[in-house]
């Protein structure tokens, strides 16, 4: 399905000539491409698009939002995203029209930094340092129980009525859940910060239905506000408790400082895994010897299918850069805050590394995809995405092992160019029989459980 | 004969545990890799190489 479907429409148009550009000890052509990741082209047939641009060149110039390189290659991606001193993270809300806008083309949100996300070495390191010890592969074992317990509490609520939204009422709501156990919210929040987390990264800056989105922030950032200060006062284990008493650069962090740290774990820890889910979950109805193969699969096939996951439909698109000098790297001139965008899941497609790199093989080996970023920035929550990948899908296709999707409600996210979600995906499968308690029970017992936790290391 | 992991580069993606686990250990800290063997048999040797080439960093280093 995703394969199909494209035609003369998805060529790229190249626009020679523009200025020259070293390449090795070749003096070449600055390429010029047409190039849009929020467009519907891309939506549609990006992949496509985006293999000729690279057979052309694996850096190329774009003039839409300002003017920015294209990396499109592994080779360089993984050149480029290993120097931090010359390709800067950094977004300085302070000065929105200055040169560091931070990792988004276009910067949508001038005002909010995408916590350490957004910042270089040292600092960005000393964040995640306080992290790490929270979403090391040992510290995120102790949360299985709950992944796969909030599956199937949600599949409780729907099983009987033989149809469902997958992305609503499933994924949408354990990824949501976890994050807000790890970071030591009330649970039952889960829905204040649900809707916005989604909204407002597949909502365009244009549309009709951002102030209502931007609305749905500032209930969150609220909350947020609140949650924080409550946390100053009482002590519970979780993320917001490290942050608290952590110090970066030898000064304790401001509510503000946690605030964007916070707004960093909600994004990345609610929409990544939802967005991989939906889509894995779509493949499989698509491809039912697969997901047969799949379900009766041992540890090992979960393991190179869900990095063939990652790798096909790789959840975050990419990221962009700051050039901080002018400088040359693998062959290619740059100039001082230059903005460049690297892909991660074009590179992802390239042939060089990956052998019929447009279909999924999920047993494929070696995979050294980028899925999770490369460098510095690599997805500080990759153990728990994993982790959080199998147990859903495991439990959704021993509840549910044949299902079909419903086209005509199903709604991808109207710009993929920051994470390649779902909307809705509703769903049919034979009815069955609820094997215990739905969501709202659920939430209080994992509370309690959390809570009496709390009390015991107070 | 020397397997090492450059901790320069690596990120902690953790793939070389998952491929081969008999030779790579991952630090409780922050996840990243290391080398917990000294000496290699002939297929601890392949898994090594395995790793090495799965490693999206490039971090793992054999020494011949």
């Amino acid at each position: 399905m995703w394969e199909a479907g494209f035609g003369e429409e998805a060529s790229a148009t190249f626009v020679a000539g523009y200025t020259s550009q070293t390449k090795g000890d070749t003096v070449g052509e600055k390429i010029v491409v047409e190039f849009d990741q929020h467009s519907k082209e891309y939506t549609e047939h990006g992949m496509q698009i985006a293999a000729e641009i690279r057979s052309k060149c694996p850096v190329t110039w774009v003039e839409n939002y300002g003017g920015h390189w294209l990396v499109t290659a592994l080779d360089e991606a993984s050149a480029f995203y290993k120097r931090p001193d010359l390709f800067s993270a950094v977004k300085d809300v302070t000065d929105p029209e200055g040169p560091w806008q931070g990792i988004q083309i276009p910067n949508s949100s001038p005002f909010v930094q995408s916590g350490f996300l957004e910042m270089d070495p040292p600092n960005q390191l000393e964040y995640r340092r306080i992290l790490n010890a929270h979403l090391s592969p040992a510290a995120v074992i102790k949360w299985e129980p709950l992944i796969r317990e909030f599956t199937n509490a949600c599949i409780n609520d729907v099983i009987a009525d033989g149809r469902a939204d997958f992305v609503e009422e499933i994924v949408n709501i354990v990824p949501a859940i976890l994050t807000l156990a790890m970071i030591g919210l009330p649970l039952k929040d889960w829905e204040v910060y649900c809707e916005p987390a989604h909204a407002g990264i597949y909502t365009p800056p244009e549309s009709p239905d951002r102030p209502r989105v931007d609305q749905m922030s500032m209930d969150m950032m609220a909350n947020l506000v609140g949650a924080i200060a409550a946390a100053r006062e009482s002590s519970r284990p979780g993320m917001l408790q490290a942050l608290i008493e952590a110090e970066v650069g030898g000064q304790a962090l401001t509510d503000t400082d946690i605030m964007f740290v916070l707004f960093l774990v909600v994004g990345g820890g609610f929409d990544t895994t939802t967005a991989l889910t939906s889509n894995a979950w779509r493949w499989l109805a698509e491809n039912p010897s697969e997901r047969t193969r799949l379900a009766g699969g041992d540890s090992g096939l979960w393991d190179t299918a869900t990095e063939e996951f990652l790798r096909f439909f790789t959840p975050a698109q990419g990221d962009a850069r700051t050039v901080t000098q002018d400088c040359e790297v693998a062959g290619y001139e740059f100039k001082q805050y230059d903005r460049i965008l690297i892909s991660f899941a074009i590179p992802n497609r390239d042939p060089k590394y990956f052998e019929d790199p447009d279909t999924i093989h999920l047993d494929r080996f070696p995979n050294r995809h980028a899925a999770f970023g490369l460098g510095n920035h690599r997805c500080i929550g990759s153990n728990l995405a994993r982790m959080q990948f199998k147990g859903i899908m495991q439990e959704c296709l021993k509840r549910i092992p044949e299902y079909e999707i419903d086209y005509d409600g199903l709604e991808r996210y109207e710009t993929i160019g920051v994470i390649n979600g779902n909307k809705t995906m509703p769903f049919t499968f034979p009815a069955g029989a609820p094997t215990g308690p739905g969501l709202e029970e659920t939430i209080v017992k994992w509370q309690k459980i959390l809570d009496d936790e709390a009390a015991a290391t107070a | 004969m020397r397997v090492y992991v450059d901790e320069d580069v690596c990120q902690g993606h953790t793939l070389c545990f998952m491929t081969a686990p008999e030779v790579f250990g991952l630090r409780d800290e922050d996840g990243h890799g290391f080398v917990k063997l000294t000496d290699f048999t002939p297929a601890q040797l392949d898994d090594a190489r395995r790793a090495q080439l799965t490693c999206p960093e490039q971090a793992i280093v054999i020494e011949e």
